[in-house]
């Protein structure tokens, strides 16, 4: 059964027109002991994969595949990383991405996917100008 | 929920960079944000 309405389907299949390179989703959960999330993170993705044939999911076992788990950083499940065709684009997605966080993760797959960041020219000058080592960011759109 | 527990979050949405050094709470516009991941003061927007 399907997580969106129809409408709902619509709408997100022309957001995602936009992408113009496969995006691969690394799912990393695990089959036994696996938290209620673990389900839904895949259903969403599945989803989002439906709806455009640019869009990859595999699913990486946290416990049998540890050294695949550290590359990407992965210390929780269901966890997410978004790779643009091969390419890490260390943006990552922790907990299933349902309710508000859907619209997250559906322009986090069109940023993967495309290769403009929108961002102005006065943002990407002050970036390049500040940035002169690692910056890490995480974005809490849920307390819990 | 450690995460959440280990920054204080209790509002949404809260962006926290490199592990704590710089916590912004709520949504910005573009440059603010850009600004305040950097670490850069504020620029005061021009008196309409």
């Amino acid at each position: 059964m399907s997580l969106l309405s129809d409408q709902d389907r619509q709408a997100v299949r022309e957001r995602l027109s936009d992408i113009q390179q496969t995006v691969r989703l690394l799912l990393f959960t695990q089959t036994i002991g696996a938290p209620e999330t673990a389900g839904l993170a895949r259903q969403v993705l599945d989803e989002l994969a439906s709806l455009n044939d640019l869009i990859q999911i595999e699913e990486v076992n946290f416990v049998l595949e540890r050294d695949r788990a550290a590359q990407y950083g992965i210390e929780h499940i269901p966890s997410i990383a978004l790779l643009s065709g091969d390419e890490d684009t260390r943006m990552r997605f922790i907990g299933a991405p349902a309710g508000y966080e859907f619209v997250s993760l559906i322009e986090a797959v069109v940023l993967a996917g495309t290769t403009d960041s929108r961002l102005t020219e006065e943002s990407r000058a002050l970036i390049a100008a500040n940035v002169t080592g690692p910056v890490d960011i995480q974005v809490f759109v849920t307390p819990t | 929920m450690e995460l959440t527990r280990k920054f204080r979050v209790t509002g949404v949405p809260k962006t926290i960079v490199n592990d704590g050094s710089i916590e912004i709470l709520g949504a910005l516009p573009e440059d603010a944000f850009v600004r305040g991941v950097l670490g850069l003061p504020e620029v005061d927007s021009p008196p309409q």
